[in-house]
């Protein structure tokens, strides 16, 4: 089996997907580069189905995807994607009498790094890159769950995944966590593919070169984040008082409306937009909220 | 729609890398290792879990228990000891089974399934190296056999230990684990271990069970044998090489049902489709073997060895008394002279006829474990001989040892429940009752059963009703083992309770009787009497009385006891010498003796007159 790993990349075509009465995936297509890819979508938005059909853990009921060019239908080619995968489940349960090394020494074998020198090597690799070090020895029972999403990622990225996919990684960080996991994310070696899903937009503008705006089932965005902002241009206001014709109004800090809408509000000045701003919008539109 | 982030840059098959190198992208292009190395990886993983588990620690000190309490009342004879050793294993075994399915179903019990899903090594793999973990639990399956060897060797043991039993324990724990993976590949919830346990646990054959021709069949046959009290290995009985070759063939079994499970792939589900008819045949195989019946040749010199122990029996004479023991027990012998010789030394004369211990074995029949596959004549024939063994002492037609005889019944040696120095005491006592010419038994006759027969003539023990030879026995039993004070304090008690005498009817006088009880005390012929021993010494002859003055006795210095009895010896083994005129010419009081309470429904007993 042949794997071009310095070329090919992922793609999704008409991938659906039911749950009973509820369509989580409708004919998505989607073709993912090199690089990190943000998910973005409220909750229910089909974000997890998504990931987990890219990781082969459950099939579409229809369309087909192609990762390196292999099918994961086929049962041959659905193993040597796993080869190249790194996965972190957006409900990752933890055997909690493992220490925290033994769980990776574990995960490594079960991605074929048989040798144990070279598992040794991976697992210390990993524990840094999460700064989990330190922990080694710690029985994961007894970890926070931020300490615990940190042993999710480090998980993911062992035998330096080709294909990683991480169904919200961040939840559960604290702030300088979250800001260790874009930089460790900058730092990986070999261009992997990397998609992650968020609920953090702040996460997106900083790290993603491409973000997926994934609603009801269906893909509504797909491009850069300054593009996706672009789309809120113009249609961002501050104001003094509540203008009750916006799709959606806060008040900010500043003790300042802000508004996002089809309509200036009445003393209201322009502002510069946001990726979230482009998010909601699109959200509003595809009436998801 | 399409979402794309910049180029597309898919390829269907691109250009093949050398294994383990860089692509000009800097990713490693990985040679897979092959499923089995994955698996070994794992199991080496899953082993040492399973060494380390605390489950496994438990199951092995309650395996180590349950052996302990049953070898520890029983004579330590191999051919015993390695079928209980076996339960002990069963023990364990559930401790394994538990802990099994706990791994097996570790992925689904912690939440984990998509990210295992997301591994390259598969369930099959996993389970695979569930199997091959089970290595894991045979330290603890071979610690707790090598212990319980240790012990039995150490505590005397006669015949040699089989391989093949003690291998089925050890196969019994590997079988007990794959049927914990098969059953936690299938159902996570712990509880299902737990019943699976259960399950080993109530199908490890009871003597109740319907079938218990087929007692070999179930995983472990841990009662209803009668392996304790035969005079030597019977070969078949229990049908170990088969049933080793059964747990085999069901570790097997449960290997391709917990694979099945798991394993996906049109040629994998072949193979194991034929691992499993292959595993069904070994197993039925085995169990037909398992039901073959013993040879008729071998039951008649069973039969004989039982009925008639003498025929096979070797008798060495030492300090002119005679020891008659069944081939192998050889070993026994300076254990069974130290007490005799201690009390011998002390006896001024000896009576003319000279004193015998001879061993001998009980058989319970019919037992359709033992005699299944034969016809009903000859296992009544079979029945009728054993019903007149030696060791059916008591029973309505059980032979009486001779006078000068005292039987040891195999299997009670130390005596059931009791130790060493207890089973020394009842020789010391039998030798010292033999040598002041107490009687073991009278004729005497049972009322009719409830719509039986008329009243019958039979052996029963009789009662030295204050006769000083009594007091003189215990004396030189005492004197000749020193039992402990705490052993001699228990004395006065009826079934463990302390203090409180039995009392039976002698004549028209309420007598109460001591007893030299421990745990095992056999009920015979209406009275109670040691288990190691059975003939002069044995029944309920021995007065409260009789101990109280020889225990008052041991207060003297040895010497002057030993010259009081030395001038009169003729005079002292009188049966109408009384206590009392034993403890005028000793210079000591009569002990006062408390009163007991009387056996409901006891017969009127036997005074000693000759």
């Amino acid at each position: 089996m042949t794997v071009n790993v310095r070329t090919a990349a992922v793609r999704a075509d008409g991938l659906s997907r039911r749950y009973g009465a509820t369509r989580a995936l409708d004919e998505v297509d989607l073709t993912l580069d090199r690089g990190i890819t943000g998910l973005l979508g409220p909750n229910g938005a089909g974000k997890t189905t998504l990931l987990s059909i890219l990781a082969t853990v459950n099939e579409p009921d229809a369309g087909r995807v192609s990762v390196f060019g292999l099918d994961p239908r086929n049962a041959g080619e659905r193993v040597e994607i796993r080869r190249h995968l790194g996965y972190l489940p957006q409900e990752l349960g933890y055997h909690r009498h493992f220490t925290v090394a033994g769980f990776l020494d574990y995960v490594a074998i079960l991605k074929e790094i048989t040798d144990r020198r070279r598992r040794a090597e991976e697992v210390a690799r990993v524990l840094a890159a999460v700064s989990l070090e330190r922990r080694a020895r710690t029985r994961i029972r007894a970890l926070s769950g931020g300490l615990r999403q940190r042993l999710g990622i480090a998980q993911a990225l062992l035998g330096q995944p080709d294909l990683l996919i991480l169904d919200e990684p961040t939840a559960g960080l604290d702030p300088e966590q979250r800001l260790r996991f874009r930089e460790l994310l900058s730092e990986l070696p070999g261009d992997p593919v990397i998609v992650l899903s968020t609920h953090q937009a702040d996460d997106i503008a900083a790290i993603c070169p491409t973000v997926v705006v994934l609603l009801q089932g269906r893909v509504r965005f797909g491009g850069t984040p300054s593009e996706l902002t672009a789309t809120a241009a113009g249609r961002v206001w501050a104001a003094a008082e509540r203008d009750a014709r916006a799709h959606l109004s806060w008040r900010g800090g500043d003790n300042r409306w802000r508004h996002i809408g089809d309509h200036p509000p009445p003393g209201a000045e322009l502002v510069t937009p946001t990726v979230e701003d482009g998010y909601l919008l699109l959200s509003h539109a595809a009436g998801a909220r | 729609m399409s979402a794309t982030g910049g180029a597309a840059a898919l390829s269907g098959s691109g250009t093949a890398e050398p294994a383990d190198s860089h692509s000009a992208a800097g990713h490693t292009i990985r040679s897979p290792a092959p499923p089995l190395r994955t698996a070994l990886s794992l199991a080496r993983v899953e082993a040492s879990l399973l060494t380390r588990s605390v489950l496994i620690l438990a199951g092995l000190l309650a395996g180590g228990a349950v052996i302990w309490l049953t070898i520890r009342s029983t004579e330590p004879l191999w051919w015993n000891a390695g079928w209980r050793i076996g339960f002990g294993q069963v023990v364990l075994g559930m401790a394994v089974l538990v802990a099994a399915q706990l791994a097996a179903a570790r992925p689904r019990r912690d939440a984990m399934t998509d990210l295992y899903a997301s591994f390259p090594a598969t369930a099959g793999t996993r389970t695979l190296a569930h199997l091959a973990g089970l290595v894991g639990a045979v330290p603890a399956s071979l610690v707790l056999i090598g212990a319980a060897a240790m012990v039995v060797q150490l505590r005397g043991a006669i015949g040699t230990p089989s391989i093949a039993v003690l291998a089925g324990g050890l196969l019994l724990v590997i079988a007990a684990g794959a049927a914990g993976i098969a059953i936690g590949t299938r159902f996570p919830h712990p509880m299902a271990g737990v019943l699976g346990a259960l399950v080993l646990f109530l199908s490890s054959g009871q003597s109740h069970l319907p079938w218990a021709a087929g007692l070999w069949l179930y995983p472990w046959a841990s009662f209803g044998d009668q392996l304790g009290s035969l005079p030597g290995p019977l070969t078949g009985y229990p049908p170990a090489d088969a049933h080793a070759l059964e747990l085999a063939g069901l570790a097997v079994f449960a290997g391709v049902v917990a694979l099945a499970i798991t394993l996906s792939g049109t040629r994998a589900r072949g193979m194991l489709a034929a691992a499993g008819i292959a595993a069904l045949a070994v197993i039925c195989l085995a169990g037909a073997l398992q039901l073959r019946p013993i040879p008729t040749g071998d039951l008649n010199r069973l039969v004989s060895m039982v009925t008639d122990p003498a025929s096979a029996q070797h008798c060495a004479t030492a300090n002119q008394v005679r020891y008659c023991l069944y081939p192998g027990y050889g070993s026994l012998l300076p254990s069974l002279e130290a007490p005799v010789n201690a009390v011998l030394a002390h006896v001024p004369a000896r009576p003319a006829k000279p004193l015998t211990f001879r061993q001998v074995a009980g058989l319970s029949l019919p037992d359709s474990t033992l005699t299944h596959g034969h016809p009903d004549r000859q296992v009544s024939q079979w029945d009728a001989r054993a019903n007149r063994a030696p060791a059916n002492l008591g029973g309505s037609s059980g032979s009486s040892p001779p006078a000068s005889e005292v039987y040891l019944p195999v299997g009670s040696w130390p005596a059931a429940g009791g130790q060493l120095a207890d089973a020394h005491f009842d020789l010391a006592l039998a030798a010292a009752e033999w040598a002041v010419r107490i009687p073991s038994q009278a004729i005497g006759s049972i009322p009719p059963q409830a719509g039986g027969s008329a009243s019958r003539q039979v052996p029963l023990a009789c009662v030295p009703l204050d006769q000083a030879r009594e007091a003189i026995a215990i004396w030189l039993a005492i004197a000749a083992t020193h039992p402990s004070v705490g052993e001699l304090n228990g004395h006065l008690n009826v079934h463990g309770v302390v203090g409180e005498p039995v009392t039976v009817k002698v004549g028209s006088s309420m007598v109460p009787t001591w007893i030299w009880a421990y745990p095992g005390s056999n009920d015979l012929g209406g009275g109670y009497a040691p288990d190691a021993v059975s003939g002069p010494g044995r029944g309920p002859q021995t007065t409260a009385a009789g101990y109280l003055l020889a225990k008052a006795m041991t207060s003297l210095p040895e010497q002057k006891v030993s010259r009081v009895l030395t001038g009169s010896w003729a005079r002292w083994l009188n049966w109408h010498t009384t206590d009392a005129r034993l403890a005028a010419a000793l210079g000591i009081p009569m002990p006062t003796v408390p009163a007991g309470s009387q056996q409901p429904g006891n017969p009127v007993d036997l005074l000693c007159t000759t």
